[in-house]
């Protein structure tokens, strides 16, 4: 057997990890090795000896004046916050960055939203084909006989329809007139209310995306 | 079944201080007794063990009950003391005499009390030797070598308490122990 390996093996048997087996071989390499039987009585005295004093520091120091135990007990105790710490929202945020990436991003998407919503007051018409449509003040007026070749949007304002729409007719924060005459082929909505709207405008970027 | 410990810590956290001075009961002559050997002073040994105990109070929402509480807590202990340790390391070799103040090597300059306290005249000269050159061991040995000696700590405890592979804490114990044995060889 090689010196190198008996070394190793004699650590294993004084750590109680040395398989039986190979403790018969390490004896036998022992028994006809004198520098490794040298070695071995050396390693199982310092084992005994660093065993014997951590055994006697214990019992030494439970006696002893300078370890005033109950002294540092006051200590730790006196030492200590008034009440542990509650599990903090924050804490839980921690826990789950996926929510809180998620709650920050809607929020800042909200945020945006409301500032969109708030920058209202203004006539906006929106469409592909206005040729035909007359705007007055804040009146927005399809007159009998026209005809709008796709969607209309108006923003703000009182829509009037006498005429033909192709497409869809969308009236936000405004309100609708309808003659008789009034032909529309698309949807006709009306959306007041903010939340509507936020509905609108994802439903409007998800089919620009689509388109 | 869930610990006495952990038990313990679930009432803790609840606000119970009794079940915390438990704690603290089960654990803290153990924990002295290792900052003790880890620092080899009784101002920052006390330190060190109301520091563990501080922390440990204040993150008891996140014990984790898989683990044993004595591996949690000596976990948070050893690394106080090594914390701690690194914080006065000498930059200087112990070894080397230094220029400033003649005459002292480094393991003068080291903060330590009295070598000799009125508990060390309780241990024999065998057992002050031995202590003195596990002193003198690197930290990471030290550590491993207190928690096997000190805590009687299993080789897979040890490696839990340090985040560390079993074939580490045994390489370490075998070099601490030839390190001892070098030691003790020459002194007897």
């Amino acid at each position: 057997m090689n010196c190198n390996v008996a070394t190793s093996w004699i650590h294993d048997y004084l750590d109680g990890e040395l398989p039986r087996e190979e403790a018969i071989q390490l004896k036998a390499h022992l028994l006809a090795c004198p520098a490794c039987r040298s070695r071995f009585e050396q390693l199982e005295r310092t084992e005994a000896y660093v065993q014997a004093a951590f055994s006697a520091d214990t019992r030494s120091l439970a006696g002893s004046d300078a370890y005033n135990a109950a002294a540092l007990t006051d200590r730790i105790i006196g030492a200590l916050p008034t009440a542990p710490k509650k599990r903090s929202w924050t804490r839980w945020l921690r826990n789950h960055p996926a929510i809180a990436v998620a709650s920050v991003f809607a929020m800042v998407m909200l945020s945006s939203f409301i500032t969109m919503w708030e920058q209202h007051g203004e006539l906006v018409v929106r469409g592909t084909d206005l040729d035909q449509v007359v705007i007055t003040g804040n009146r927005v007026i399809v007159p009998e006989g026209a005809r709008v070749n796709g969607d209309l949007t108006v923003e703000n304002g009182i829509t009037e329809v006498a005429g033909e729409i192709q497409g869809n007719l969308t009236v936000i924060d405004g309100t609708l007139n309808m003659a008789s005459t009034a032909n529309i082929i698309g949807e006709e909505k009306t959306i007041n209310q903010a939340l509507d709207w936020v509905w609108y405008k994802l439903k409007r970027t998800v089919n620009d995306l689509a388109s | 079944m869930i610990s006495m410990e952990a038990r313990l810590a679930r009432l803790a956290l609840k606000g119970d201080q009794r079940a915390f001075a438990e704690i603290v009961g089960l654990y803290q002559d153990k924990l002295y007794h290792m900052a003790y050997r880890m620092l080899n002073n009784r101002q920052e040994a006390e330190d060190a063990v109301q520091d563990t105990f501080l922390r440990v109070y204040k993150n008891l929402d996140r014990y984790d009950e898989n683990m044993k509480f004595s591996t949690w807590i000596y976990r948070i202990a050893t690394n106080l003391c090594i914390d701690r340790l690194r914080k006065r390391k000498p930059s200087y070799s112990l070894d080397a005499e230094s220029n400033e103040h003649e005459g002292l090597d480094g393991y003068s300059m080291i903060p330590s009390d009295n070598r000799t306290p009125e508990s060390e005249t309780l241990l024999s000269e065998v057992q002050q030797t031995i202590h003195k050159a596990i002193d003198t061991l690197p930290a990471k040995y030290k550590t491993v070598m207190i928690l096997r000696y000190l805590q009687e700590l299993s080789l897979q405890e040890i490696g839990d308490v340090l985040d560390m592979p079993v074939t580490t804490v045994k390489t370490r114990v075998h070099r601490g122990r030839e390190f001892l044995r070098k030691r003790l060889e020459r002194e007897f």
